[in-house]
């Protein structure tokens, strides 16, 4: 390797730790700090206990989906049906609480339910058919859409049960803070799927079919079982980010914009690569929190939220763009 | 060590007539051959001769179109790499089987790590690089960390992984395809020490290569192929090289 004369001993330990997987969520992370940093001089609003948690409170949904769609992205995977089932889980939540007397671990269950089921029928035409899974979930975006505004009658689906109306408009308190729920829905989901990939069998399973699905059917891996579990916990994972939706709007709203895209563009810049075989939880929690932190720091400073969308693409560009050219070093 | 009495006893693997068509191209056609325990044999065969797609059918990576294929006596059906895997043969194929973005130790371990709590599955990390420490340094392989990826490997340790890997799952039957293509010198010797020693534990090796050299140090028997079928069967002690290019190139000697 051509190292130029002027490099240090201290820059070049700095790169060899960007080239590893910790090292992009350190980047992330003294990123976040620092705008952190620039949005607290900018504006005394920002750095505030209230404002941290409104800020947890916004990026929750897209955290909880982000944090189960990383195990599958991981792996190879992509899931653009995530904003639809988020849509189909609130709606059947509502409904099962307004016509059925299964109460709120009902409406739950039947909104997981439908997830999984979605998933797992992601699952079985990727892995078995061998369709493409950009196509194969963004068909089953436009069904599941189709479906779940025919369901509806096209109407939002108001929620009054207050148990329900707590998973997403309830308080933790914690001394002075008061940890909204959906934050906490998000960090026991990272908790809970961070522990999977990084202690248990399944876990390294997931790294090694994005790294060789080969080599793993080889080894005598069920990688189609692999894969059809993942798109299954995927979806899991956006029907109960739809629950929680549905608890902070007070109902389930059929024709909610998608989000997918914002879900899949925090896992890539968490250091997920879409190739598959790399990335970190704590990458995805990091990335999240960033966007949340761009976007909120940039109301306070009150920037558009024209602009603010153009900003979250750009940081995405810079971010991958960075990541490319780290292995030129 | 003497070879002399290899074509007596059960052999550890047999086919009858195998066939491969890739629809109208015939790539193997009626091939007859024994393996037995403790042999290294090579196959040679021009490109295209049929080697490789002879070997994934014993590998079980592909299904024959015809004849059939019998260990230790019995008729055996491969639907899956995973079921020649629980017959005893283990395959490195020309392109090295291995998750680069995973470290040595997990590679070895590969679809068989060792877990505690059977409802979790919790991996033994420990205890799984303490094991792959111990292989690599019985078998002689020289990699200083296990918990160096795989990526970041020469091509010879690569081929090292895969054969404590193989080791590991305690193949009776080892196939390797063109093993020696990507290694140096030092590492292709290696190689050449550790098949031995496998030979040595009684397994049987089959090893496609194009080295002669190689092929004449370390095989007791050599089979080559033509157009897919198989011409001849040659100890190696009694052939010379001359001879095996002849067969390979010409079709007689
Ligand atoms: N999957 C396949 N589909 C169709 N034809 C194939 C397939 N695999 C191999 N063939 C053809 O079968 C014939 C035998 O190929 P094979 O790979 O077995 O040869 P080989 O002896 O291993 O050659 P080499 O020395 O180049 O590795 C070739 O004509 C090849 O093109
Ligand atoms: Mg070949």
């Amino acid at each position: 390797m051509n190292q130029p004369v002027t490099q240090t001993p201290a820059l070049t330990g700095l790169v060899r730790l960007l080239r590893t997987r910790e090292g992009v969520v350190v980047l992330l992370l003294v990123t976040l700090l620092l705008l952190i940093g620039i949005f607290s001089a900018a504006s005394p609003y920002f750095f505030d206990v209230r404002n941290g948690m409104n800020i947890g409170r916004a990026v929750s949904i897209i955290g909880i989906a982000s944090a189960f769609t990383t195990l599958l992205m991981i792996a190879g995977g992509l899931d653009l049906s995530i904003g639809a089932v988020m849509n189909a889980a609130g709606v059947v939540a509502a409904m099962v609480l307004a016509q059925t007397n299964f109460g709120v671990p009902g409406a739950i269950a039947a909104a997981v339910l439908v997830g999984a089921a979605v998933g797992w029928i992601n699952g079985v035409f990727i892995a078995k058919i061998g369709i493409n899974p950009l196509i194969m979930t963004i068909a089953m975006q436009f069904i599941l859409k189709g479906v779940t505004l025919g369901f509806s009658a096209s109407a939002s689906k108001v929620i009054v049960d207050p148990a329900f109306l707590a998973i997403g408009q309830g308080y933790l308190h914690l001394g002075v803070a008061a940890v909204p729920m959906p934050l906490l829905w998000m960090l026991l989901s990272m908790l809970a799927l961070w522990f999977v990939l990084r202690f248990t069998q399944f876990g390294k399973w997931i790294y090694a079919v994005g790294g060789q699905p080969s080599a793993c059917r080889r080894a005598g891996i069920d990688v189609d079982r692999v894969i059809i579990r993942l798109y299954t916990l995927s979806a899991v994972g956006a029907a109960l980010a739809g629950v929680v939706l549905a608890g902070i709007q007070g109902a389930g709203i059929p024709y909610g914009a998608g989000n997918e895209l914002s879900v899949i563009a925090a896992v890539i810049l968490g250091g997920v690569s879409l190739s598959g075989g790399v990335g970190l939880m704590e990458g995805t929690l990091v990335a999240v929190l960033l966007v949340g932190v761009l976007k909120n720091g940039m109301t306070l400073l009150g920037i558009s939220s024209v602009f603010q969308m153009v900003a979250e693409g750009l940081v995405l560009v810079v971010a991958l763009t960075l990541d490319r050219l780290k292995g030129r070093l | 060590m003497t070879h002399m009495d290899i074509g007596a006893g059960v052999p550890f693997i047999d086919t009858r007539d195998l066939g491969k068509r890739y629809g109208g191209l015939h790539a193997v056609r009626d091939v007859s051959l024994s393996i037995y325990a403790g042999e290294v044999m090579a196959i040679v065969g021009d490109n295209g001769a049929g080697k490789s797609t002879f070997i994934k059918m014993l590998a079980g990576d592909h299904a024959p179109t015809s004849g059939e294929i019998i260990v230790d006596g019995r008729k055996v059906e491969f639907k899956h790499p995973r079921d020649a895997k629980a017959a005893g043969i283990a395959t490195i194929y020309q392109d090295l089987a291995l998750c680069e973005n995973l470290n040595v130790t997990d590679n070895i371990f590969l679809g068989n790590e060792l877990t505690k709590n059977p409802l979790l599955r919790l991996l033994q990390s420990r205890k799984m690089h303490d094991e792959a420490r111990a292989l690599l340094d019985e078998l002689g392989i020289g990699i200083p960390s296990t918990r160096e990826l795989v990526v970041n490997m020469s091509g010879g340790q690569r081929q090292a992984t895969t054969l404590a890997r193989v080791a590991k799952a305690g193949a009776r039957l080892l196939i390797l395809d063109e093993p020696s293509a990507a290694l140096g010198v030092r590492e292709t010797r290696a190689l050449l020490d550790l098949i031995l020693r496998f030979r040595g534990q009684g397994k049987a090796i089959l090893i496609i290569s194009h080295e002669m050299r190689d092929v004449f140090e370390i095989t007791d028997r050599i089979a080559v192929f033509k157009r897919g079928a198989l011409i001849a069967v040659r100890r190696t002690k009694e052939t010379t090289p001359d001879e095996i290019v002849s067969l390979i190139i010409k079709g007689n000697s």
